[in-house]
């Protein structure tokens, strides 16, 4: 049930009435090999949140999503929905809800994986409502309050292999209101073999810190509403 | 004998859209100069994306049996392969990065197992070409895509030799109405042809 979990911490802590906000965390897990490098990177992240009792949050892997790819058939332009039937029906009502949006990948071809990239491009019916319906995509209170984490690793060591991957998650980002200035990105390269990532010097504790910062900036934006 | 045969691989999901048709210009100006065309249409095929498994990293060979490995070797046995994706989102399309992801093996044998090497000769002797039409004016709206095509050209032994690619198509609204892409297109077309029959004659 999405948002229940938001439900009974209202209720339960309704005497606390500046503190409470269940923050709402949808983490997408993107690589086709379950719990490799990217995905214990987004774990890190997530235990990282978990800690705080204000926090609610989901995991999907994109290998159990059910996400078709986009048929490039612009259908949404008009009717402000995808035509298709499958797991976007369930996220994409989820990532309006969501305050904090992860997106985790690893590095294939030098390019993002398959499957978040058949996310990102299931996007598109954002995309025509934000740009040709010129409807919201979350209500204007809500607008500047999310915040976006792209998560990757890669095998290479180069330093420019995050490059092509980007302009896509930033795409990915855009279309829900969330701005360049509020996307984070941690990437870690040369890591290939599964589980290489534990041995890195710096990823985890970097993945942990990210995990506070993040919502420390968003509680701070979220007090700053009243 | 001398036949120059050319491959091209259409990557988006939308038949017969802007970027196939600017495909089909280029295979038509290849087969005007004498050339041997074929075209396979991705979403006609069933494939997985690459599992990430690292399995190919021991043998060189794909687990996967579908339709992914065949067609690397269609394409490796072609002379010029003109791989053709819209871009969505930034990039080339999910079921074009699902394809070339699956070329790991590919990678592999170059690099893990080194059973696959291509001599200067054999690269200068393939030609890839990227074709790709963006709804987007930004000049750079493919510069996400070509690292991607350089992997796959590079994996399968091809020299990553031109892009034909045409921006803006929200504002033409179309390819047939935009001025010089079909043209060039099918002129490339016929020019690649005519640079790998002399190729082919040395």
């Amino acid at each position: 049930m999405p948002g229940s979990a938001g439900i009974i911490h209202i209720f339960f802590t309704a005497g606390d009435n500046n503190s409470v906000m269940t923050i709402k965390v949808l983490a997408f897990a993107g690589s086709p090999r379950r719990h490799g490098n990217s995905e214990t990177l987004l774990d890190w992240v997530l235990a990282s949140m978990a800690e705080d009792p204000d926090v609610a949050i989901e995991k999907v892997p994109l290998t159990e999503a059910n996400i078709n790819i986009c048929r490039g058939c612009n259908a949404c332009e008009k009717l402000n929905k995808c035509i298709q039937r499958d797991g976007m029906d369930i996220y994409h009502d989820k990532i309006v809800e969501a305050d904090i949006i992860l997106l985790s990948s690893p590095i294939f071809c030098m390019g993002i994986a398959a499957l978040p990239k058949a996310l990102i491009d299931r996007m598109q019916v954002f995309r025509s409502r934000k740009y040709v319906l010129n409807l919201p995509i979350v209500p204007p209170e809500r607008k500047g309050k999310r915040l976006g984490v792209f998560l990757a690793t890669a095998g290479q060591d180069w330093p420019h292999v995050f490059d092509a991957a980007v302009p896509s998650v930033k795409c990915f980002y855009h279309v829900i209101d969330i701005k360049d200035a509020d996307i984070s990105y941690l990437m870690i390269n040369h890591v290939d073999e599964k589980g290489a990532i534990v041995n890195h010097p710096t990823a985890k504790a970097d993945a942990t810190v990210l995990g506070k910062n993040l919502l420390a900036e968003l509680k701070r934006r979220l007090a700053a509403e009243v | 004998m001398m036949t120059v045969t050319v491959l091209g691989i259409s990557g988006s999901p939308h038949r017969h859209g802007n970027t196939e048709i600017l495909l089909d210009r280029f295979l038509e100006g290849a087969q005007a100069a004498g050339a041997s065309v074929e075209k396979v249409v991705l979403k006609d095929l069933e494939y997985t994306p690459c599992q990430g498994c690292n399995a190919c990293h021991k043998d060189g060979n794909c687990i996967v049996k579908d339709a992914a490995p065949p067609l690397f070797d269609r394409m490796m046995a072609a002379d010029c392969v003109a791989v053709a994706s819209p871009i969505y989102s930034m990039g080339i399309t999910a079921q074009l990065k699902g394809f070339i992801d699956r070329g790991q093996y590919l990678w592999a044998r170059r690099f893990v197992t080194k059973t696959l090497t291509f001599s200067p000769e054999h690269l200068a002797r393939h030609k890839g070409i990227f074709i790709s039409t963006a709804g987007q004016n930004w000049d750079h709206v493919f510069d996400g895509a070509y690292p991607s095509l350089t992997a796959l050209f590079h994996d399968a032994g091809f020299e990553y030799y031109d892009n034909i690619v045409a921006n803006n198509m929200d504002t033409w609204k179309g390819i047939k109405n935009h001025p010089t892409a079909l043209d060039e297109a099918f002129r490339k077309g016929q020019q690649v042809v005519s640079v790998l029959e002399t190729l082919k004659k040395d």
